[in-house]
């Protein structure tokens, strides 16, 4: 176990390297991890306690290990050597560097890089390279918005790329570059598609220079496979494990991601971040209501939050949570209108509201902030097939696939609407895909069952096997089962039909359940046992009909009826002996 | 969405349209007699006339000619006159000093244009008819020019000076197209700007250099017209391309039309070379335009071309997940508002047939099932027409057992009481319901290639009636020729839609690119520049000619009927007139037919080399065609290459070999059930004579049976004759004449059912053999039955077909007592000596043998002993080399 004092030494200066270089959104990272280790009772101040109060109480809640502030640590991992924190080359910065750095604060690229045009050290030469780099970031951008036409962006580039290679390629082979400059390297290289090495060189730099997060993201990024992720040779350190939950829950391993997350929370007991990402992964295992209390201490901690918000508006979506919705709307409205997040939460809500056509707008308005956010274009799809516009939903739903082909969700949503165009057959292609990304959700299954089974195609038994995945994958709204029973009762297997309706009966009295599935199951039940000759347990499933009123209890009394006759129609039953 | 609409956009001034426009005035100057000044006759003045002609048609072209290949164009069209004209062109640009001039100068463009109301033309001006093509052009320009605004008014203006400023420098600078000299302000000129990319001063010049050094290199190679024409080596025009799209606006019906010309090219060109050069282009295009979702759909045919099932398919949802059907498609549009649901019948058309083509006949029939439900639900007729011509297609290619399973099952597309029918049935019906639809609509391409389909299906079923109730069903048995010729003739009749053009045809971006593209065809080779004589007479042909032009899918179903009039003539036995039509498609329609076609075309021609001509043709002519077509994928050409092998190595006594082939013939089937039907016919075919030639007769039969079993379950009743013969010609060399009879009887039955009177000339020529194999007191009869089938075997007959029936007349005569060598050995005689050669021209060692042992005897008896010790030792020679078959195969390698 990493001691926290040494991590919050190592954080520290970290920051202050990190900012000096303008790497601002990792400073800002681990300033937030910073403040996440639990104080030691003896030196915490006011502020310090202010900041961590009134959470600890919940997590303890939901957390399964109770000590929390000192979990185990995972198996098989000794506590590495600590990384050396890296010297500065100059101690006091040098005037012209002192200017780039304010030039660059004001967001003056050029004008930054151009200070520094003949400055030889390390940190000179990245600041003007990362100058230069975003001066290209700026302009493709404002390229890419002029140029808008009809049949879409032309490739706007950043145009600097090519220097920028070239000049840090050449510093790499002369040695004379640092983790920063390796990490602008990756970053370059990434850009120009040139995957594996840029993943070469953004590990060297994590190697060297743990501490620098936005490092980590763009590798994160780079890690499409765990074949690709394991094949990593990555120092230990306690930065990794960050690394590695955030990997793994892009590589949809949710409970791996869980388990570094809750190791991780050892140290960073009041990380914002972790907590995020704990939320997260619940929310991809479909845990609703404990994500909703996170995400509602998270906001308690740092109201004006807008990351990952638009998560915690769909969890709200999905439970319905109207009120909850418009103030968490209009409170990140407040906060920042032009978030993607933010458009993105106002569309979930006016989507509640039933006002698909705001919803749309708003979506757009996301997507017009950031091209690639996925659950924008998924959640437009879905705004579009309530619309009943169902090609601009396979349109956007097709986008979302585009930007990220593991995403289920899209694939889903195109299964969905080429179903609801009455192809089934074409739609198969899509949910087998999803499926493919999501093997174990029984409601891919059980779409993908109603795709063979609808009048069109008619393929029963593949949706029989379709039913029979969905049952093993633990299926939560219980069709799988009582769709198994009456496939196969259509087919004229009464074995298995009894077998299923038996089951499906059990599932609705563990849950408490009632209805016409219920009645349906008895009916099927008792007459089959009853032409089977098994009197006794038939009438234990008609006793039950009796309980309920209507047409089925009638039913019961005529099938109840038989079963006497027949009964009394054997001569050989010792029952025909006593005269009744 | 970018459809295939005009705006008013897409047509632009530029500043080729400003040269043609001079070139106009210079045509028809606005106040002039009869015959303006530099010309000096009325034809010269003509061909200028033309010359406009083509190029105002060529003006919606993706390709806008640069200025230099103007002037090399006037340079070659006028021969004294071409100096003023280049002269004027560059002084009239020059003239155009300031933005106020190029207004003035449209305003004198107005001039040239008669009035509309004088119906009454002076006879000695010539002005522009408003209607006329080029009337119609420079009111076009004119308009264009007045809708645009003041800025770009000046913006045309700075466009024109550059223009003209590289025209000054032509000479120094070399070829360069004043595109790139235009600074990239004046890219926005055009309204609808489709795309385009940021021009930097210094990747343009790399650009630029790079550029200057491919054309050089072109022109002193004068291959320029390889350069603009698509079929030219994919390197040098992925670069042209490049430059095209990244430096110039294209209105969205000139990508349209270009990515049509894409297509097309795609399809001829099946190789994965020009596959890979294509991707990479597609990638490119698809980055400067990611909404040009059409690019997606030509990935998916490059991707179906080169054979990757999964990037097709992937790229094939993905075109229609975007565009909803809704881009580039050529079908006339649904009357209805069919826009909210888009057109995904049309998706589930390709994919079926995209599944066809990689060979899962069940799956393309589910998912067509699947086209046609959805076409009648959103009432799109047209697709309707085409899924069903589809359908048909299908279930006639594929030898698809038990249909009911598959089809019955689930929906029976046309009618509910389809499902009892047999497959032909079913094809038939589909094929007509296609063709009425097809005929309403008036999709004039889908008739065509549906009488096509029918001439095919005429061709290989006998006409029954579909439901057969009472006495009066029995009708005759018979398939009827002239069907399938009308048939042939109706799918023709889609041309002389064509060869005169209307002005409602529309004409798309493909088709004006074609036009640029047949201008280009004479003008490029030297010939006609440097030969002074003929030059003016030819120059002026050419234009004519290619005053009509003809789409390249029109051209395409024109040249697939050649082909299956060749295929009918083979069947039913003409082998010259098979010849003929196999010759016309490959000389008229060679170049503009799909890759699959034209391998065709080849492998007939081959086919009849060596039936005809003997191997060594053949193999020749093989060898030409193994250069052109063996990566193409999916090829022909290597079962044609085994065939004859195993044929040359039956006839050569190679049995090790021929088996060893047959073998290799077998393997390349696909192994599912129902595909490849032919080739696995051909290879149990082949295999069945493999071991009749071993003498292996009873193994020999039983592989016939049960061939003859699997062409009954899947309907080959063509092969069905033929392997009906070939029982018949196993029991007939097992030596067991009685049981071949019958065989040999159903073969000619089945023979005249269909018509195939070669094939039943060369049943009666083994029948005839039976008679004779009972007994020599049925050589009468035999040789009755072989006088009457002579005619058609020695008029189209091959060489083994032919020299089989020579020695057997010779046989006949020589067995007959009545007969006197004597007296009559010429009749004899000169069917050996005819026998002997051409078996010699097939290396058929056992049957030459046979003919000059026959004429050894006959010289024997005829007292010759010279002429005796000649075929002797020739017979020898044969033997020999029948016994110790040589190895080495010359041809193998």
């Amino acid at each position: 176990m990493v001691s926290k004092e040494s991590c919050r030494n190592e954080i520290r200066a970290a920051i202050r390297q990190l900012s000096d270089r303008c790497l601002y959104s990792a400073a800002k990272w681990a300033g937030e991890q910073l403040v996440g280790i639990e104080q030691d009772s003896s030196n915490f101040t006011p502020s310090n306690t202010r900041f961590q109060r009134g959470s600890s109480s919940i997590r303890r809640r939901f957390s399964t290990n109770e000590s929390i502030s000192t979990p185990q640590p995972s198996v098989g991992f000794s506590q590495p050597p600590a990384t050396p924190l890296p010297q500065e080359d100059e101690v006091i910065d040098g005037d012209l560097y002192l200017l780039a750095k304010s030039y660059f604060d004001c967001r003056e690229y050029r004008r930054a890089s151009h200070v520094l045009r003949d400055q030889m050290s390390k940190k000179s030469v990245f600041l003007r390279c990362y100058a230069l780099y975003l001066a290209g970031e700026k302009r493709k951008e404002e390229e890419m918005v002029g140029l808008e036409g009809p049949l879409g962006k032309s490739d706007a580039i950043n145009r600097e790329l090519v220097s920028l290679e070239r000049e840090l390629s050449a510093l790499k082979r002369t040695g004379a570059i640092d983790s920063f400059g390796l990490y602008l390297y990756g970053v370059v290289l990434k850009e120009k598609g040139n995957e594996s090495l840029a993943r070469a060189s953004l590990v060297e730099s994590v190697n060297s220079y743990p501490w620098n997060w936005s490092a980590w993201s763009e590798l994160q990024s780079l890690c499409t496979s765990i074949e690709i992720l394991n094949s990593l040779n990555l120092n230990n350190h306690w930065m990794k494990e960050f690394f590695l939950g955030s990997a793994y829950q892009e590589l949809r391993m949710h409970s791996e991601s869980l388990a570094k997350y809750e190791y991780l929370q050892g140290i960073f007991s009041f990380s914002n971040y972790i907590q995020a990402q704990t939320a997260k992964a619940q929310y991809s295992l479909r845990e609703f209501d404990q994500v909703e209390i996170m995400f509602e201490d998270l906001l308690r901690n740092d109201p004006y939050r807008v990351e990952d918000m638009d998560l915690y508006s769909n969890v709200l979506y999905a439970k319905e949570a109207c009120a909850a919705l418009s103030y968490l709307a209009h409170k990140v409205f407040l906060t920042d209108k032009y978030r993607p997040e933010s458009c993105c939460i106002v569309g979930n809500y006016y989507s509640l509201k039933g006002q698909h056509e705001k919803a749309v707008m708003y979506f757009r308005r996301a997507l017009k902030l950031n091209k690639k956010y996925l659950s924008a274009w998924t959640l437009m799809g879905h705004e579009y097939v309530e619309m009943k516009n169902t090609s601009a939903a396979i349109d956007a739903y097709r986008r979302a696939v585009d930007v990220n082909p593991c995403d289920y969700r899209a694939w889903y949503g195109l299964g969905q609407a080429y179903e609801m165009m009455g192809m089934p057959f074409y739609a198969l292609h899509y949910f087998r895909k999803s499926i493919f990304f999501l093997p174990n959700d029984s409601r891919l299954w059980i779409a993908m069952a109603k795709c063979y089974q609808s009048e069109q195609l008619h393929m029963l038994e593949e949706a029989i096997k379709c039913y029979k995945r969905a049952v093993n994958c633990g299926d939560t709204e219980g069709i799988a089962l009582n769709q198994l029973a009456k496939l196969h009762q259509k087919l004229g297997r009464n074995e298995e039909a009894a077998f299923y309706f038996e089951k499906d009966l059990e599932r609705m009295d563990a849950e408490g359940l009632e209805g016409p599935n219920m009645f349906e199951a008895l009916v099927f039940l008792a007459t089959h046992l009853k032409t089977n000759k098994k009197f006794d347990e038939a009438e234990v499933y008609c006793t039950r009909l009796l309980d309920y009123s209507g047409p089925e209890k009638e039913k019961a009394k005529s099938l109840l009826r038989g079963i006497r006759m027949a009964q009394t129609g054997f001569p050989s039953m010792d029952m025909e002996h006593f005269p009744l | 969405m970018a459809g295939l609409t005009r705006t008013a956009g897409a047509f632009a001034v530029t500043p080729h349209k400003i040269s043609v426009c001079v070139l106009l005035q210079i045509y028809a100057p606005s106040a002039q007699m009869s015959l303006p000044f530099p010309f000096s006759s009325v034809s010269q003045h003509n061909r200028l006339g033309l010359y406009l002609l083509s190029l105002t048609k060529a003006c919606d072209d993706m390709y806008e000619m640069k200025l230099e290949e103007l002037i090399n164009q006037l340079r070659e069209l006028g021969d004294d006159v071409d100096a003023w004209l280049t002269e004027n062109l560059t002084n009239q640009f020059s003239s155009l000093s300031s933005p106020d001039d190029l207004l003035n100068f449209f305003t004198d463009m107005r001039g040239i244009l008669g009035s509309l109301d004088s119906g009454a033309v002076q006879d000695d001006r010539i002005v522009l008819d408003h209607n006329s093509n080029l009337g119609m052009f420079v009111r076009r320009c004119i308009l264009a020019f007045n809708l645009l605004s003041f800025e770009m008014d000046m913006e045309i203006y700075v466009m024109d000076k550059a223009t003209k400023e590289m025209e000054l420098h032509r000479n120094a600078s070399g070829s360069v197209s004043f595109h790139l000299h235009t600074p990239e302000a004046l890219f926005k000129v055009t309204e609808g700007i489709p795309y385009y990319s940021p021009i930097y001063a210094q990747e343009e010049f790399l650009r630029i250099s790079g550029l200057l050094v491919s054309r050089k290199e072109k022109s002193s190679t004068s291959k320029f017209a390889e350069a603009t024409s698509v079929a030219s080596a994919s390197s040098s025009k992925v670069e042209d391309t490049r430059v095209d799209e990244s430096l110039f606006l294209r209105t969205n019906l000139q990508i349209q039309g270009f990515l049509m010309e894409k297509a097309d090219a795609i399809e001829a060109h099946g190789n994965s070379f020009f596959s890979s050069s294509i991707e990479s282009f597609l990638e490119q295009l698809q980055n400067l335009a990611p909404e040009l979702h059409r690019v997606h759909f030509l990935r998916y045919l490059n991707k179906l071309h080169s054979d990757d099932y999964f990037a097709a398919l992937d790229n094939l949802l993905r075109y229609f997940d975007y565009s909803a059907g809704t881009e580039g498609f050529d079908l006339v549009p649904p009357s209805t508002g069919c826009s909210m649901h888009g057109r995904y019948e049309i998706g589930l058309l390709c994919l079926g047939m995209m599944h066809f083509r990689f060979g899962h006949p069940n799956l393309a029939l589910e998912v067509l099932t699947e086209a046609v439900r959805v076409s009648q639900q959103l009432s799109n007729d047209t697709c309707l027409a085409y899924t069903l011509a589809a359908m048909s297609n299908l279930l006639s290619e594929m030898g698809i057992a038990s249909t009911t399973s598959v089809l019955g099952a689930s929906y029976s597309p046309v009618t509910s009481t389809a499902s009892s029918l047999s497959v032909q049935q079913r094809v038939y019906i589909l094929l007509k319901e296609s063709l009425r639809r097809a005929d309403t609509l008036k999709l004039k391409r889908l008739v065509a290639s549906n009488h096509l389909a029918m001439a095919k299906f005429e061709l290989m079923h006998v006409q029954r009636p579909l439901l057969s109730f009472g006495p009066k069903a029995s009708m005759r048995h018979k398939t009827c020729p002239i069907s399938v010729c009308k048939e042939i003739r109706l799918s023709a009749h889609l041309i002389s839609d064509f060869s005169s053009e209307s002005s409602k045809m529309t004409i798309d971006g493909s088709l004006s690119s074609v036009w640029l593209k047949d201008l280009q065809k004479p003008w490029s080779q030297p010939v006609y520049s440097r030969e002074s004589s003929s030059r003016n007479n030819s120059t002026f042909f050419k234009f004519c000619d290619h005053l009509v032009s003809i789409p390249g899918s029109v051209s395409q179903i024109i040249g697939a009927s050649y082909l299956i009039r060749a295929t009918s003539w083979e069947l039913y036995g003409s082998a010259p007139m098979a010849r003929m039509n196999t010759l016309v498609y490959a000389t008229l329609f060679g170049d503009s037919s799909s890759s699959s076609d034209a391998e065709l075309a080849y492998l007939k021609l081959i086919q009849h080399l060596a039936l005809y001509k003997g191997y060594k043709d053949a193999f020749a002519a093989l060898k030409i065609a193994e250069e052109k077509f063996l990566t193409v994928s999916k090829s022909k050409i290597l079962l044609l290459k085994l065939q004859l092998l195993h044929e040359h190595a039956l006839h050569r006594g190679n049995l090790k070999l021929a088996q060893r082939i047959c073998n290799e013939l077998g393997g390349l089937a696909s192994t599912t059930m129902g595909v490849d039907m032919e080739l696995k016919v051909e290879a149990s075919l082949r295999e069945a004579r493999t071991l009749l030639a071993a003498k292996q007769y009873s193994q020999a039969a039983n592989t016939a049976h049960s061939l003859f079993c699997t062409c009954h379950k899947f309907n080959l009743q063509i092969e069905k004759a033929s392997v009906l013969l070939l029982l018949a010609e196993i029991h007939k060399m097992a030596g067991n004449a009685v049981m071949g009879l019958p065989y040999a009887l159903a073969s000619i039955s089945f023979c005249q059912s269909f018509n195939l009177d070669l094939l039943k000339a060369s049943a009666t020529l083994t029948l005839a053999e039976l008679w004779r194999g009972l007994g020599s007191n049925h050589s009468k009869r035999a040789l009755d039955l072989l006088h009457g089938a002579f005619p058609m075997i020695l008029g189209h007959g091959g060489l083994e077909l032919r020299a089989r029936a020579y020695i057997f007349e010779a046989n006949c005569y020589l067995s007959d007592p009545s007969f006197s060598v004597s007296t009559d050995s010429d009749t004899v005689l000169d069917s050996l000596r005819q026998a002997s050669d051409e078996l010699q021209a097939l290396e058929y060692h056992e049957l030459t043998a046979e003919a000059l042992y026959l004429m050894a005897m006959v010289y024997d008896k005829l007292g010759r002993p010279e002429e005796r010790e000649e075929a002797a030792a020739l017979f020898k020679k044969h033997i020999t080399a029948l016994e110790i078959p040589q190895d080495v195969e010359p041809n193998m390698a």
